[in-house]
């Protein structure tokens, strides 16, 4: 089943999330949780480290096998690590599809006027935020005053902080600096600023949080200041909506996550795994139409069976980061312009490869394979492009043969035969039309 | 550069096959020893049950020509300490004598300057040491004995014991360096049962395999022999006479020299050659680079209505030897047959390259994995003259020249090419296999500094000792005469015994 957590802001309750919910609609099974010392929930003096362990036993308990996260303010730190855990392999966080974070406290110290934390501290100086502080808190975080009965319930969720998480996070782990474990993450993510937001507004995401996203997109909501769920709800679940609804349609099936979460499977499979399915990083060495023809190739190569768009995403990236299979013909150039020339030769020779008919297609590349193309006025001669029409195939069969979504296709389990424990669990069978009852997988083709 | 004075009594470059034996071997005659690995150091639960991010393959670029040019990285190529063995498929069939002599039997080829029962003794010591799994009973080799029980067939293996059984070609379980049960490895620690992960070519996780880095390299370690990871040699320096008196690498983008007494070049049959022709040594003969050879390496395939899943079990439990001199043969030397289990990706690359496969045909057989099988061969190669390693023009991060593999099969290779594919297609479908297919592959680099009798037209003598610089030795595939049917990687610890043997018994 998929499942979507909330996260909410300091001095908030998963209540912030009602509306948001409300407007969603079927995404998955929605979770907004309280965080500890929050929205009535015991008090609990938990760094940021700490508060991660909390969100890694509220996942294991519901055992998603495909989810998302939101996390508004404090909740997006939460999120984002929880991402960075679940790409270095951490079971606990597999099957993680999506990220979306709302006005989010970076990975890094949060920018935060000292006089303005001073006095949030100092609310809890007599034992516990009054509701002019609360009301004053809640004002200054969103654009407009809220209508009621909304004020008066951002209000009490203030008023009902404890003492621990509130002064917790503000004098410890907002200023906690996460940025070299946050890393690079490779898990979609949308990015939502409040256009009327101050610290964590649109250039704070930007400067804070899109850098630890390769696959991230930042939108600004309108209207809206630090309180975006309860200032802008309509506005904020259509966003989530169209992220989480993209993410969730090409995660893995549900008995795939499974395994893959299964102490069957390393922490460094798992993570190689995970940071695969995802997106590649940008690649920079195919021009548009290099990447046009490149994915009309793949189409013919793996016709019905591959994504082209995002398998020549794959290859482009693989040119751009240099490291190849080990090899080369002799006869072709390095790799990056071997396949520049090779594309643009195909395109050439089929005047416009990526337009022609898939007969037509088919009827080029066999006559490459036989040598007996006509790459007259092209950058490489029958012999090299025969030669280099083995390599891209190859290339391509290997890319894509390496994808969880073809592991998962063909109904192939053979990475999890091992784990971390001092016993690694292979197969005890291994005779033909016998296997074991963990061995669940279907095969989807 | 380090100014501090570094002194051993030998380097070692390279801490495969070639380099661990002889480490562990100088070492415990009281030579000091350094052995220089240019990847890193890895605990078995590193390694990564995944063929992408497996990082244990030498994945610097080569360039490979020919008709039949061979594949490199991942296919033949190891990095890390322990070298190829940290990947090397662990199949170990001892090297047959008729192949030693096979000059001497057909009139081609080379024969090896080395008796083959001496080879057999160090053969023997070798198999001791690391642990091999086999038959009870070796059919072609009634006196031979394993130390450990084989381990467990796969569906691969179980089709073709039944095709070779219809067509009474004797075949039984594979001789395997791996241990089908726990076993104390000394100065390691104890190395689990193999688990049938299936994995081999990632690397083995719970150390079943024997890889040098828990065998002969905490061998020689205990015994004083230092291992240095992640150093690359870049420079061999010499004195006025040409004798070697250290070397130059780089560790961590840090140039340091270490001085030796003697250089052991272990680093495989290609960046040997590549390093001693870009600094123009030990090459008067002429013959560095030359003879490069690599297994005949044909697979034959097809759909099976059983639930194979061949991923499973160790990949190659199924052994003949029926055709290393077969009756019909048209070829001198012979071949060795296996059972395959081979991992989705080297699969799809294989079936697209080596088959020459595309669109819907190429998709229905992925898709059918689970389905499929195959059985392959390790076949003789001959030294040929246009088979040759040379210097490309392009240079890698050090300002060394890139390797450049010139490979063809000649009519030879075609023969057995030829032969193989009728045995196998045969057995495949006996064994009632349906649209079977063959996948042209070579595998393994052989040759490029081989040894012989004759300054003239060898690079090292039986001993490895170059012809040219007396304080210069190689061991490591790079010194085959021929190419021998049987997998390089148990014949080049042999030599690496002996080797050392003959090292301490000659030295001044």
């Amino acid at each position: 089943m998929n499942r979507v957590y909330f996260l909410h802001a300091l001095g908030a309750s998963a209540r912030e999330w009602d509306q948001v919910i409300a407007d969603l609609g079927d995404v998955g099974a929605c979770v907004p949780l309280c965080l500890p010392g929050f929205g009535g929930s015991p008090d609990a003096d938990l760094d940021v480290a700490g508060l991660v362990d909390w969100f890694s036993e509220q996942v294991a308990a519901h055992q998603p096998q495909s989810w998302a996260v939101v996390g508004h303010s404090m909740g997006g730190k939460i999120a984002t690590l929880a991402a960075a855990r679940a790409r270095d392999g951490d079971p606990a966080f597999a099957g993680l599809a999506a990220v979306v974070l709302l006005a989010a406290s970076p990975p890094a110290s949060e920018p935060m006027a000292e006089e303005r934390r001073a006095e949030m501290i100092d609310w809890f100086a007599n034992g516990r935020i009054g509701p002019d502080e609360a009301a004053t808190f809640v004002d200054a975080n969103t654009a407009q005053r809220l209508p009621e009965p909304l004020r008066t319930q951002a209000i009490a969720d203030v008023e009902r902080s404890r003492r621990l998480a509130w002064t917790g996070w503000l004098k410890r782990d907002s200023r906690e600096d996460w940025r070299e474990a946050a890393g690079t993450l490779a898990v979609p993510a949308l990015i939502v600023a409040g256009g009327e937001d101050g610290d964590l507004g649109e250039d704070a995401q930007r400067r804070l949080n899109l850098p630890h996203y390769r696959n991230a997109r930042v939108e600004v909501v309108a209207g809206a200041a630090h309180l975006l769920p309860y200032e802008q709800p309509a506005a904020v679940a259509t966003l989530i909506r169209d992220h989480i609804t993209q993410a969730f349609g090409r995660a893995l099936p549900a008995p795939f996550v499974a395994l893959l979460a299964s102490d069957r499977v390393s922490r460094g499979t798992r993570a190689v795994m995970t940071e695969r399915h995802a997106a590649p990083p940008r690649g920079k060495v195919l021009s548009p139409q290099q990447r046009a023809v490149l994915a009309a190739l793949i189409e013919t190569v793996l016709p019905g069976a591959a994504d082209p768009v995002d398998l020549a995403a794959r290859i482009d990236a693989m040119l751009t980061s240099g490291i190849g299979d080990g090899w080369r013909s002799a006869e072709l150039p390095a790799d990056a312009e071997g396949w520049t020339s090779g594309l643009d030769t195909l395109d050439h020779l089929s005047s416009s490869f990526a337009d022609a008919s898939p007969a037509d297609r088919e009827q080029c590349l066999q006559s490459i394979a036989d040598e007996t193309a006509d790459t007259e006025g092209g950058a490489f001669d029958p012999r090299q492009m025969r030669l280099w029409f083995a390599e891209a195939r190859s290339e391509i069969a290997r890319q894509w043969m390496a994808l969880p979504a073809t592991m998962a296709r063909i109904g192939y389990d053979g990475f999890a035969v091992g784990g971390d424990g001092p016993h690694k669990q292979g197969y005890r069978l291994t005779a033909a039309d016998m296997i074991e009852d963990w061995q669940q997988l279907e095969v989807q083709a | 550069m380090s100014a501090a004075a570094d002194v051993t009594d030998v380097v070692i470059v390279g801490s495969g096959a070639g380099g661990a034996p002889l480490a562990a071997r100088l070492s415990q005659a009281g030579v000091s020893v350094i052995v220089l690995e240019a990847g890193r150091a890895f605990r078995p639960d590193d390694h990564v049950a995944d063929e992408l991010a497996a990082d244990i393959y030498w994945m610097e670029e080569r360039l490979s020509g020919g008709a039949d040019a061979t594949a490199f990285g991942a296919n033949n190529s190891g990095m890390g300490v322990g070298g190829s063995t940290l990947h090397w498929g662990a199949f170990c069939p001892r090297p047959d004598a008729r192949d030693l002599r096979l000059r001497s039997e057909s009139g081609r080829g080379e024969d090896w300057p080395i008796a083959h029962d001496e080879l057999i003794g160090y053969i023997d010591a070798v198999e001791r040491f690391i642990g091999v799994s086999g038959p009870a009973r070796y059919p072609w080799d009634v006196g031979r004995r394993y130390e450990l029980p084989p381990v467990a067939r796969n569906a691969p293996a179980n089709a073709m014991a039944r095709g070779c059984t219809a067509l009474n070609i004797t075949a039984t379980d594979a001789p395997a360096a791996l241990v089908s049960r726990d076993r104390e490895q000394p100065h390691w620690g104890e190395r689990k049962a193999c688990i049938n992960c299936g994995t081999c070519h990632q690397g083995c996780r719970t150390a079943a395999k024997a890889t040098t880095d828990t065998s002969w390299l905490p061998l020689a370690v205990a015994h004083g022999a230092e291992v240095r990871a992640e150093c690359r040699v870049v420079d061999i320096e010499r004195d006025g006479n040409g004798r070697v008196t250290g070397v130059v690498y780089v560790c961590r983008g840090e140039r340091r020299r270490l001085s030796c007494r003697a250089l052991f070049l272990c680093a495989g049959g290609v960046e040997t050659p590549r390093l001693l022709l870009n600094l123009d040594l030990a090459n008067s003969s002429g013959q560095v680079g030359r003879n490069f050879m690599a297994h005949v390496a044909t697979q034959v395939w097809g759909r099976f209505d059983a639930d194979m899943r061949m991923n499973r079990g160790y990949p190659s439990s199924l052994i003949t030897e029926d055709m290393m001199r077969a009756g019909d043969a048209d070829h001198a030397g012979g071949y060795l047959i296996q059972s395959l289990g081979v991992m989705p990706v080297t699969l799809a690359t294989n079936l697209a390259r080596g088959a020459g496969l595309w669109g819907r045909a190429l998709v229905d057989l992925l898709d059918d994995y689970n389905r499929l099988g195959g059985i392959g061969i390790n076949g003789e190669c001959l030294p040929s003259d246009d088979n040759r390693l040379t210097l490309a023009d392009e240079t890698d991060a050090y300002g060394l020249r890139k390797a450049r593999i010139d490979f063809s099969y000649g009519p030879n290779e075609r023969a057995i090419d030829a032969h193989a594919r009728k045995t196998m297609t045969a057995i495949w479908e006996a064994a009632g296999a349906r649209d079977i297919f063959a996948v042209d592959r070579s595998a393994h680099t052989i040759g490029t500094c081989r040894m012989g009798q004759d300054g003239d037209r060898a690079v090292v003598d039986a001993d490895g000792r170059s012809f040219d610089i007396d304080n210069l030795f190689i061991c490591d595939n790079s010194v085959f005469p021929s190419a021998l049917a049987a997998n390089p990687a148990l014949t080049i610890m042999a030599l690496s015994l002996r080797t050392a043997d003959r090292f301490l018994a000659t030295r001044g």
